[in-house]
């Protein structure tokens, strides 16, 4: 006895040594976000890439020839890079080769392996297959030079020319590129500066970066604060942050009928309960308003994030969920695990009185099974439907076709896995009850309102769960045994509608009791059988790195993130902290420049918006906070989030508003947000970013040098203060340089962390000089039209 | 001389103004000159020819067509009334009542004859009803319906072969099914639909100036309408009309000075930074719709009456774009239009009278439009749905519905449909001619359900192949019908013999 308890004071000494020793790293200083940029070696006097078929590299006067072959397609070839600083098992799924034809057509080729070239230090051999994967075009054809270059880490590196088919052709000549052959020290310097007596955290443009990625959008406040504290220690006090914010706590609205009431009708002739009852009760408009005004002004952005993100994987739909209180209580849950462990969220969702009725697992009973909670559980909020490989890829039958993760059978199972819960009704149970209203408030419970064991509803049959190595402790879940240990106290019949026998030595409540028990475990059992799933960490962590960074991640960031949900680095799997840091401090999103043609997203519509808002300081339109009237179905500027095709809390399907693996049209490049960027939407948005910056109010009117656009004029109680913005600090700059220079190059700075090219700024430059004068107006003016070009240009749409 | 990596780096230049500057010349996927390259690829059209449109009406969420067309005989060979009133759990269940099915009886010569009936909301008793829905169109020969069509890799029947035939991936999940009914490849995942893909083939050929793409989407970016090399119009229903429906707001019409100014950077900005995908790719989109709209800035309505429905409203705005087709310089249209909710599992009785109601009712208006405007003989429309749902009903009393299941029956609706029939509901083994079979799992006679063993639900195993259906609208819409470019088109096609000759419900 004695030594066991020393035993377990030791472990528990131990794991918070581990714990200090943990939040001291975690607080430490944040390195050099950037990476080093790969260099492709080229022949000795010309830009020709120095590439060869598969073979030994005997010396180092190999690496100095100027004989690189043509390749034909199919073929594997080896090509030489340096400059490249590889951690601990990074390898070839971290690079990517694009290839350029002369027509200006992209490719890419697959890279199969990456090795350090023994006896040159610094240099790795890349292997490649001639054979492109983004498929848009047939080809490249092999009749002469492509450009080749690689991507890491959102890097490329130079371009260098490769023959297809034969040297020579009709490539155009890069009057950029230089020859960058192999040189004895070339591949040593690969460390970077640190410049230990600056003080916070000095990259700017990986600041802002940063805040796209992990809040609603940057601002001045926020910037100073990552600064000094560097992203590490933001990240850790984000995990601590009171959620939702003091001053805009969930909505609280009552439950109310299913049926609308006439003091609830929107007829105020029968005497309404208030005034606007119905629009708080019976349609978004408050889960939408406060969504906004926490994105706007919220300190906890981390979470609002992440659980924005989550939102769009557990997608339940105000379009059927009936009031906007059940959101509320759906939201609730996404944001108390956002930073909390994946399996909790998959039990609680489960559990969620909005989900089961959105997913009918509410009505789902032994007699009357419903499959649709089970199939998309698995398939949109877990598993999903392939095996895959830690880092994202699929896993491939011996005949190259991907493997299903499940078939009909598992569906089946855990659909009775799933069966005989529903509202929770019962007093003693269920704290929240109103009287005459569904309650959407307490998680479900099983066999509510069951008396009598033989009407019970969940199916005690044997039931095999989703196989896959490992899935032995949680594959099978025995019958409930009718007598004996553990007994559920009945039989049921296996099809039909009949109704259960009780055993005899068994009451009902006994039998009931048996039952729930044999449900709980079975329910514990069926989220075990998922949640340790290989396949949670890639799927989930992919999709979280679509919503916050990059839309095709490289599959050795997939990697990184999956084994951080695997282990936490102290044994945990799941745990969302560990999930989220692996997210935004990957190297693949850190950095001051990105230079990938693939790496970053499109911005979603509330992004769009949230991060113009951020950036112009919103607020209403006569002083005070913005009233977050943007969408919903009663709500001024509802029109322009439909026309965009996001309207939160109203997904048009559980697929969300778009999905996962949605590429660009007629390719394999991931792009989810181009699902919903049709002719239609992107029109929508120039719309939408030309209100926010033009459209002047009618009432009331402010002084014209604080707010500039007040899109959503002050009236009625729908949008009691309207949202507008502040561009006073832009026109004084505009004033300081006539030329426009100042203003533009700030706007560069604010709105894309400094990623504006020359011809673009040079563009912006020439229309501003369309205005004359020096009149305050015409600063104004010059002032919108600099800031409607960058925020509709798709250098803005796109987050990179 | 050994350089020093800042040398070293510096002679490396800057990639990603290296690639700007060779892209701004050329887009590198989807772009208008990509567009005119293929044109010239592929050659020009002989010129002078009629004009044909196919319009998808998808049915979203897996329609459950065994309450769309019902059999009323009580012929004892084939499936009938009882078998289905039994099997749908008599009135208390999903069965409409034989009372509730006498105004929509309609026979069906290719079986036998047989009576069978229309959901009465197709009919003149639609909810709302401001004609008299598509159930004359079937009498009339205007309509047709294509039975238990669904995805399939290979020919498939019950029995010895059934386990070692392949079979789709992921029967039963929305997003899966979906994509195979719009890209009619079951076997693997591609990027690509069999609308995009006929554009792909035909744009060149029949619509070397026209003024928008080939493919109009109502309902957003779909699977079905992207191509390799042309994206679609993506535009919104009629509450929009045709000149305001891409054109951005704050230039004014005829803008001039600071506006004209903003304008022209607009436009110019789009050409800059294309060497990332993602900007590229969101450019390309915004040039379609800013190149649309000039083509657009028309009034253009129709004549009928189209019910004020989310499908009314999208029938609507194709038929505008129909009406719009000489000025837009296009010979050859797709149109895709959606409605969602059929993903009834509660509550499906009710929800079966308001959506059959409004495709009945916009089907119908849309017809009758078309005659108006004197292109009914070339303007088919045709229905698909990710999957058909279990003929054993989920859930009972007020709150019955069903689950996902695989076939469902399909409408094809126009003047050149050889309609007033059935077709496709023959075996690939040759036997029936059933609707389908209307027996469950173990039932020995159950030739047509998926599913085995006492709790088998009816989830039935498609007669008609999506590619078969697809090819035989693509080939009256005149897809030529080499090997080549069949094969292209619909890959898995060549493992289906005897298409065209059995499901010739158009020329």
């Amino acid at each position: 006895m004695d030594s066991r308890i020393s035993r377990r004071v030791l472990r528990i000494l131990a794991s918070m040594a581990l714990i200090c020793w943990a939040a001291f790293s975690l607080t430490a200083q944040d390195p050099d976000p950037n990476s080093p940029t790969p260099i492709l070696l080229s022949e000795m006097d010309s830009t020709r890439a120095l590439a060869q078929r598969p073979g030994k590299v005997n010396s180092r006067t190999d690496l100095l020839r100027s004989v690189s072959p043509a390749f034909s397609p199919e073929e594997k070839m080896e090509l030489f890079v340096t400059n490249i600083d590889l951690m601990d098992g990074e390898g070839a799924d971290a690079f990517r080769l694009y290839v350029l034809d002369r027509l200006g057509r992209q490719y890419r080729f697959p890279v199969l392996a990456i090795e350090a070239l023994p006896g040159a230090a610094g240099i790795y051999r890349v292997t490649a297959l001639i054979k492109d994967e983004i498929k848009y075009w047939n080809g490249p054809a092999a009749d002469g030079d492509v450009f080749v270059f690689l991507t890491w880490r959102g890097l490329s590196s130079n371009r260098v020319k490769l023959g297809i088919g034969k040297i020579g052709g009709d490539l155009p000549e890069d009057p950029t590129a230089r020859p960058t052959p192999y040189a004895a020290k070339s591949g040593r310097n690969v460390s970077r500066t640190e410049d230990t007596d600056a003080i916070g955290y000095r990259w700017a443009a990986d600041r802002k970066r940063f805040a796209e990625q992990a809040t609603f959008g940057p601002n001045r406040a926020l910037d100073a604060t990552l600064q000094r504290f560097g992203l590490r220690a933001w990240i850790n006090s984000q995990f601590n942050m009171p959620y939702p914010s003091a001053t805009n706590p969930y909505p609280n609205t009552a439950l109310q009928p299913v049926n609308q009431p006439t003091n609830c009708n929107g007829n105020t002739s029968d005497g309404e309960l208030f005034p606007t009852c119905l629009r708080d009760s019976y349609s978004q408009y408050q889960p939408q308003t406060w969504f906004f005004k926490e994105a706007f002004y919220g300190d906890a952005q981390l979470k609002h994030r992440v659980a924005w993100a989550l939102s769009q994987i557990w997608v339940t739909s105000g379009n059927d969920i009936q009031q906007g209180r059940h959101m509320v209580e759906w939201h609730k849950v996404l944001s108390k695990h956002a930073f909390g462990n994946y399996r909790d969220l998959m039990k609680e969702m489960t559990l969620n009185p909005t989900m089961g009725e959105y997913l009918n697992m509410r009505e789902s009973t032994r007699t009357a099974p419903n499959e649709n909670y089970a199939r998309e559980v698995a398939q949109l909020f877990s598993i999903g439907l392939f095996m895959l490989n830690q880092n994202g890829t699929l896993q491939l039958d011996a005949q190259n076709n991907p493997i299903p993760t499940y078939t009909q059978d598992e569906i089946n199972a855990l659909t009775r896995v799933f069966t005989g819960w529903s509202f929770c009704t019962v007093a003693a149970s269920c704290p929240n009850i109103v009287a005459g209203t569904v309650n959407f408030i307490d998680s479900m419970l099983l066999n509510p309102g069951i008396t009598n064991a033989v009407q019970n509803r969940h199916d005690i049959g044997a039931k095999t769960l989703f196989t896959y190595p490992g899935s032995a402790a949680t594959q099978t879940i025995a019958a409930c045994p009718p007598t004996g240990a553990g007994a559920c106290g009945i039989t049921c019949p296996t099809s039909g509608t009949g109704n259960c026998t009780l055993q005899s030595g068994f009451t009902s409540a006994q039998a009931l009791a048996g039952v729930l028990a044999y449900a709980n475990t079975s329910m514990d059992r069926a989220i075990d059988n998922l949640f340790n799933h290989p396949n949670v960490g890639p799927f989930v962590g992919k999709i979280l790195i679509q919503h916050m960074v990059t839309s095709d991640p490289s599959p050795a960031y997939v990697s990184r993130v999956a084994a951080a949900f695997n282990d936490n680095g102290f044994g945990v799997r799941g745990d969302m902290k560990a999930v989220i840091r692996a997210i935004l401090l990957d190297p693949e999103a850190r950095g001051d420049v990105k230079t990938d043609p693939n790496f970053g997203k499109l911005r979603e519509p509330v992004q769009l918006l949230t991060n113009f808002a951020r950036t112009f300081n919103v607020r209403g339109a006569a002083g005070g906070q913005s009233d977050g009237n943007f969408s919903g179905t009663r709500v001024c500027g509802r029109a322009e989030f439909n026309n965009m095709a996001q309207i939160p809390f109203q997904a048009p399907t559980v697929f969300n508003y778009y999905p996962p693996g949605y590429g660009i049209p007629g390719t394999t490049l991931l792009g989810p947000e181009f699902a919903i960027m049709t002719t239609g939407t992107a029109i929508a948005r120039a719309t939408l970013i030309n209100r926010l910056t033009f459209v002047a109010a009618t009432a009331p009117t402010t002084t014209p040098t604080t707010a500039y656009a007040i899109p959503y004029p002050v009236s009625g109680v729908d949008c009691p203060n309207g949202t507008s913005f502040d561009f006073s600090e832009f026109v004084a700059l505009s004033q300081a340089d006539n030329s426009g220079g100042q203003l533009v190059d700030e706007l560069n700075r604010r709105m894309l962390h400094g990623t504006m090219s020359d011809t673009m700024r040079t563009s912006i430059l020439g229309t501003l000089s369309s205005y004359g004068g020096t009149t305050n107006l015409t600063h104004e003016s010059r002032v919108r039209q600099a800031i409607y070009l960058i925020a509709t240009s798709s250098q803005y749409q796109v987050q990179r | 001389m050994e350089e020093s990596r800042r040398d070293f780096l510096k002679k490396t230049g800057c990639c990603a103004l290296g690639m700007a500057s060779l892209a701004t010349q050329m887009h590198h996927f989807g772009t208008i000159s990509a567009f005119a390259q293929k044109a010239i690829d592929e050659g020009r059209p002989a010129g002078g020819e009629n004009y044909r449109a196919l319009v998808m009406l998808y049915l979203d969420g897996g329609n459950d067509s065994n309450n769309m067309f019902i059999p009323v005989h009580n012929d004892s060979q084939v499936s009938n009334y009882a078998a289905y009133d039994a099997a749908r759990g008599g009135v208390f269940g999903l069965a409409l009542s034989q009372t509730q099915l006498q105004n929509t009886n309609f026979n069906v010569p290719r079986l036998g004859n047989l009576t069978y009936a229309m959901h009465p909301s197709l009919g003149p008793a639609a909810t709302g009803a401001i004609n008299n829905g598509i159930y004359e169109l079937y009498g009339q020969g205007k309509l047709a319906i294509v039975a238990n069509v669904g995805t399939l890799v290979r020919p498939l029947s019950k029995g010895s072969t059934y386990n070692s035939t392949p079979k789709p991936y992921q029967i039963g999940s929305h997003s899966d099914q979906k994509a195979q009914h719009q890209t009619s490849v079951s076997n693997t995942q591609v990027f690509t639909g069999w609308g995009g893909r006929i554009s792909d083939k035909l744009t060149a050929v029949h619509n070397p100036t026209g003024l928008v793409p080939m493919i109009t989407s109502i309902a957003g970016a779909q699977l079905f309408t992207a191509g390799q090399t042309t994206l679609p119009l993506a535009i919104a229903d009629s509450n929009t009309n045709l000149n305001a429906v891409l054109n951005p707001q704050g230039f004014g019409t005829t803008p001039t000075g600071a506006n004209l100014a903003r304008r022209d950077a607009f436009n110019a900005l789009r050409a800059q930074d294309l060497g990332f995908n993602y900007i590229e790719a969101a450019s390309h989109v915004t040039d379609l719709a800013m190149n649309a709209n000039a083509a657009l800035q028309v009034t253009q309505d129709v004549t009928v009456t189209f019910p004020n429905t989310g499908i009314g409203r999208q029938l609507r705005q194709v038929a505008r774009l129909i009406k719009e087709r000489t000025d837009l310089n296009v010979n050859r249209q797709i149109f895709y239009v959606q409605i969602g909710g059929f993903d009834s599992h509660t509550g499906e009785l009710n929800q079966h009278v308001n959506l059959y109601s409004q495709i009945g009712q916009a089907m119908r208006a849309f017809y009758d439009e078309m005659v108006v405007q004197g292109v009914s003989n070339d303007v088919t429309l045709f229905t698909l749905s990710e999957f058909g749902r279990t003929f054993n009903p989920a859930g009972t009393g007020t709150n019955v519905g069903s689950d996902h299941g695989w076939g469902s029956h399909m409408m094809v609706m126009g003047g050149a449909v050889a309609g007033g029939d059935v077709y496709g509901s023959k075996r690939p083994n040759g036997t029936g001619d059933y609707f389908p079979t209307l027996l469950m799992g173990n039932n020995p006679a159950a030739f047509d359900d998926a599913d085995t063993g006492a709790n088998g639900r009816g989830r039935w195993i498609p007669t008609t192949s999506v590619d078969q259906y697809a090819a035989v609208l693509a080939k009256w819409f005149g897809l030529p019908q080499d090997a080549a470019t069949l094969n292209a088109v619909f890959p898995n096609l060549q493992y289906f013999p005897g298409t065209f000759s059995q499901l010739n419900f158009l020329p």
